[in-house]
């Protein structure tokens, strides 16, 4: 009994550490409707700032004063007011992306703007960090626990205090159901939200500052992985109860360590205490989607826009309708397409594109200068240019082919995964260990090796059946830590330290050693996926998965199996990344357990959607960019190293304007210009009555005009919004 | 209703036009209500009446035209300015704060608009008003049966004795009897001297106690005059007769 205690008490400080970044996530999620994953990166500013303050002199107690209470706030109002506001009733992808976007990019801008990480040991707030203050059944409290545990406690109970008693907490309360109804009995709604986020933000430069000293140096990663336990907690508490989050927390900071105390020594130990999290969000996350309380005036909302390219094929529109149930036009959408496909399946409708290839390239000019430019890159591939720029080429092209796993998974089936890499991680494991024990050749490797990642896939998909949105996420996010922690440094799959080793293939005569000879190779696996991808996405599976990112509803209604089809997408996206992942490996020639870890899974995901889910082209040119910036910035200065995560960072803003990607954004501008050109007159005078023309003070409507035909030849409005 | 009966109307729409995107919902709409008047605002599904009711209490914005409040031009102030100045709109379906308590939804519309010392007293006069919100004030309002969610939309505009009240499909999804209780509790809202704008699917129902009446046909006034006129050709006017201007 007292062995258990040695390793209970201990777990509780750690639980209050878990338990503070909760608190925040639960309080941002009630307040803003946003969950806001940046949280961590907050933190990490603040406590940036009070480290450096501390290190040039200032007394402890004003460097966190100005950590906490005015730095982190005025982050927070910024963070608002360029990002969050745009996307709080926007979907679930929408408002995910700029979140984990800040989470990658902000730690960076910090550190550029303070110069570099300050090399003293990080202070505590109050108290000496070392000193053993008390003892709790005879096991010693050290300051940094006792801080951490009492500051974690206070905040709560003042927070309940807040949010029970006082008028302020009522009506953030009450904007939290629906801003638009609060503002009907005569509450500024906005001043309301402002000020829970002033109060977030708070909480944020708090657990920051407090929990700096916890490690040797400052390290933002160290907050993204406080942040995971955190997630788990704020998913114990259903996003909304602060106290639960808190017993959630200190439940699983004692969970940990008695797992780390009775578990015995190797990978089951340190790998098992890291994925509790994971374990905790499968069992707890079925629940806590059932606690959103939709907005009955959520019909206000014009509905979401028809992109570009709902006329040419599979599109990202519905990845942009507004949260909360389905919205007005939103749902008809969705039941039109479900219906469509449900037809397609009896009468066995020919997959589109049967016009001449030549008619398709008159009608898209965009087409025709990506045809030519990428031919023209493959040419200069094959004859002047340097191998350094080849072997870059051809790392973009394995990673085109993981974000095309991406385009089919979330572009098409509208599914969210954060756990992408892992899936292509596996297939160069099972590519380079089948090669180097049983000298298979890596082009069969590849193949096995997606095999292997499909049936990961598949593994994912099955215990995250009936969750959608943020909780699949954060479930796929959750896998990810596992995959990283238990799955990877065993011997057989990412052997441990030293990695595996992937040899380039052999196809008969033909070696592929040379630089340009597996750059047609790469070339070749592309094709063969991109063609793969398109021919799912026109046919009839395409129309099926569309049906579905519509509305799981509709199509369950029209007699799709919607569970079979998430199993299917999951498992065939899975298996592509895995066949990237292998050609990544063999490029490279070795792959280290990390090669593939959680964090480039949030980075594939920011990436792909804000180059563009919507379309192959869009993944395609994700894989290049990602792969030429990050060369590119390896070249600067170390000061800027971490440039590439800001533009990221600054991306995520153009995101939060064009949601349906650059890629498609720009090709859709050319096909705008071009239509108004050839329409002229005859496209303003659409037709009378209500849902015929756009209304003149409508900003959007210009983005809309060109396809505003197909949009309200589907799509009314009914009175209500449709919520009827 | 323009200038029917009293000279400085509550509540006036001059020419106004909304969209929702690119959807156009509403069409040079003007129509006006006299203080202490109740006009009732008919028209088939989709004609625009929630979105009328929504651009005058502001959660919709005009995209053409003006809405004055007693003569304030109030088109493009928010929504929460507009609840203060003394428009209440009760919106159609779930109208009340389903995760808070009766007492709390009460209490959140009562401090901005009397301070703290006001609460108590306009809580005592709410439930005296309607005793069973008494019973019930420490029960969250989703829990509430559908008239008493109406009931407690409408005892807050009672206390507040706002100057006009908007108010959607009051009676929608009702049994008979408590449209009954409804309709008693509206009349107690209007003796207080609040001008009504009822959208009201019970087009009968409605017009026993309506002064005037303005029908809208596909986003645009259809007929504005008084109730006899519009019960002799209803049937005409709502199902799609030609946007005529009143008689």
């Amino acid at each position: 009994m007292t062995t258990l205690l040695d390793y209970a008490i201990p777990g509780v400080p750690f639980g209050c550490v878990f338990a503070l970044m909760a608190v925040g996530l639960v309080l941002t999620y009630k307040a803003s409707g946003v969950f806001n994953l940046a949280f961590g990166a907050q933190a990490f500013v603040s406590s940036l700032a009070f480290v450096s303050f501390v290190a040039d002199g200032w007394p402890r107690w004003l460097a966190g004063l100005v950590a906490i209470v005015v730095l982190g706030p005025a982050l927070g109002l910024v963070l608002d007011r360029v990002l969050f506001r745009r996307v709080r009733t926007a979907s679930p992808l929408v408002k995910l992306v700029p979140a984990l976007g800040l989470l990658i990019a902000l730690p960076q801008v910090a550190l550029i703007v303070a110069g570099s990480a300050p090399d003293i040991a990080p202070p505590s707030l109050f108290f000496d960090a070392q000193r053993v203050y008390l003892h709790v059944a005879s096991v010693p409290i050290s300051g940094l626990e006792l801080s951490v545990t009492v500051a974690t406690v206070a905040v709560v109970i003042a927070l309940v205090a807040v949010f029970r008693f006082t008028p302020i907490g009522l009506e953030m309360r009450a904007v939290v159901e629906s801003p638009r109804m609060t503002e009907l009995a005569g509450v500024n709604a906005g001043l309301v939200s402002a000020f829970a986020w002033v109060l977030s933000s708070c909480l944020a430069g708090l657990a920051g500052v407090l929990l700096a000293p916890l490690y040797a140096q400052l390290d933002s990663q160290n907050y993204t992985v406080l942040l995971v336990w955190g997630i788990a907690a704020a998913v114990v508490a259903r996003f909304a109860s602060l106290p639960v989050a808190l017993l959630g927390g200190i439940g699983l900071g004692i969970g940990q360590q008695v797992l780390a105390g009775y578990l015995p020594a190797g990978i089951l130990a340190t790998g098992l205490r890291p994925s509790l999290p994971f374990f905790v969000l499968l069992a707890f996350l079925p629940f806590a989607r059932q606690r959103q309380v939709d907005d009955p005036l959520a019909g206000c909302d014009p509905p979401p826009t028809a992109l570009v390219g709902e006329a040419t094929g599979y599109r990202s529109a519905n990845l942009l309708a507004p949260s909360g149930g389905d919205g007005a036009g939103h749902a008809v959408a969705g039941w039109h397409r479900a219906l469509q496909a449900r037809a397609d399946r009896g009468a066995g409708v020919p997959s589109a594109g049967a016009h001449g290839v030549v008619d398709r390239l008159a009608s898209r000019p965009t087409l025709v200068v990506a045809w030519a430019v990428g031919g023209l890159a493959v040419l200069s591939a094959l004859t002047w240019v340097p191998n350094v720029w080849l072997v870059t080429m051809t790392q973009g092209i394995a990673f085109a082919v993981i974000f095309v796993s991406l385009t089919l998974l979330t572009g098409m089936s509208g599914q969210i995964s954060l756990c992408q890499a892992s899936f292509a991680g596996l297939g160069g494991f099972v590519a380079g260990q089948l090669a180097d024990h049983f000298g298979t050749s890596v082009l069969v490797g590849m193949v096995l090796g997606g095999a292997v990642a499909a049936v990961l896939g598949v593994v994912v998909a099955l215990p995250t059946l009936r969750l959608a949105g943020l909780p699949l996420a954060l479930a796929t996010l959750a896998f990810a830590l596992l995959a990283d922690n238990i799955l990877f440094p065993n011997s057989w799959v990412g052997n441990g330290a030293t990695g595996v080793t992937v040899p380039r293939p052999q196809l008969g005569p033909i070696g592929f050693n040379g630089s340009r000879s597996f750059f047609v190779l790469a070339l070749v696996v592309l094709a063969l996926v991109a063609a793969l991808v398109r021919t799912v996405g026109q046919g009839r599976m395409g129309r099926l998965l569309a049906a579905m990112r519509g509305s799981e509803l509709a199509s369950v209604s029209t007699g799709i199996d919607v569970h079979r089809l998430r199993v299917v997408a999951f498992a065939l996206s899975a298996g592509l990344a895995g066949v990237g992942g292998a050609l990544y490996g063999s490029l490279e020639r070795s792959l280290s357990p990390d090669a593939f870890n959680y964090q480039l899974s949030l980075v594939f995901l920011v990436v792909a959607a804000i180059v563009g889910l919507g379309s192959v082209s869009g993944a395609v040119v994700a894989g290049l960019v990602f792969t030429a910036l990050q060369t590119e910035v390896a070249t600067f200065p170390p000061r800027f190293s971490g440039l590439l995560p800001v533009v990221f960072g600054l991306a995520t803003l153009s995101y939060t304007r064009h949601p349906e990607g650059i890629v498609d954004f720009l090709g859709g501008g050319v096909l705008r210009a071009l239509g108004r050109r050839r329409q002229g007159a005859a496209g303003a005078g659409g037709g009378d009555g209500p849902g015929a023309g756009p209304g003149p003070a409508d900003r959007s409507s210009a983005r809309t005009a060109a396809r505003s035909a197909v949009a309200t030849g589907e799509v009314a409005v009914p009175e209500g919004g449709g919520r009827s | 209703m323009s200038t029917a009966s009293q000279a400085d109307p509550v509540l006036v729409l001059e020419g106004v036009s909304a969209s929702y995107g690119p959807y156009r919902a509403l069409f040079d709409v003007s129509f006006s209500v006299p203080a202490g008047a109740v006009v009732a605002l008919v028209g088939a599904n989709g004609a625009g009446k929630s979105t009328v009711a929504r651009v005058a209490s502001g959660l919709v914005p005009a995209s053409a035209g003006r809405v004055l409040l007693r003569g304030h031009d109030v088109t493009r102030r928010r929504a929460f300015e507009i609840a203060r100045m003394g428009l209440a709109h009760v919106t159609e379906g779930r109208s009340v704060f389903g995760s808070l308590t009766v007492e709390e939804n009460l209490t959140l519309a009562f401090r901005r608009a009397l301070g703290h010392g006001g609460v108590a007293d306009a809580l005592a006069r709410a439930y005296e008003v309607f005793p069973r919100l008494g019973e019930r004030r420490g029960q969250l309002a989703g829990t509430l049966s559908g008239g008493e969610q109406r009931m407690l939309a409408l005892s807050r505009v009672l206390v507040l004795r706002q100057d006009v009240l908007v108010v959607d499909e009051l009676s929608l999804g009702l049994a008979p009897v408590v449209v009954d209780e409804v309709y008693e509790a509206l009349g107690t809202v209007r003796s207080g001297g609040t001008a009504l704008v009822l959208i009201e699917q019970h087009v009968n129902r409605a017009f026993t106690i309506a002064d005037g009446v303005v029908v809208l046909h596909k986003g645009r006034v259809a007929y504005d005059g008084d109730v006899a006129g519009a019960a002799a050709r209803l049937d005409e006017l709502v199902l799609g007769g030609p946007p005529a201007a009143a008689p």
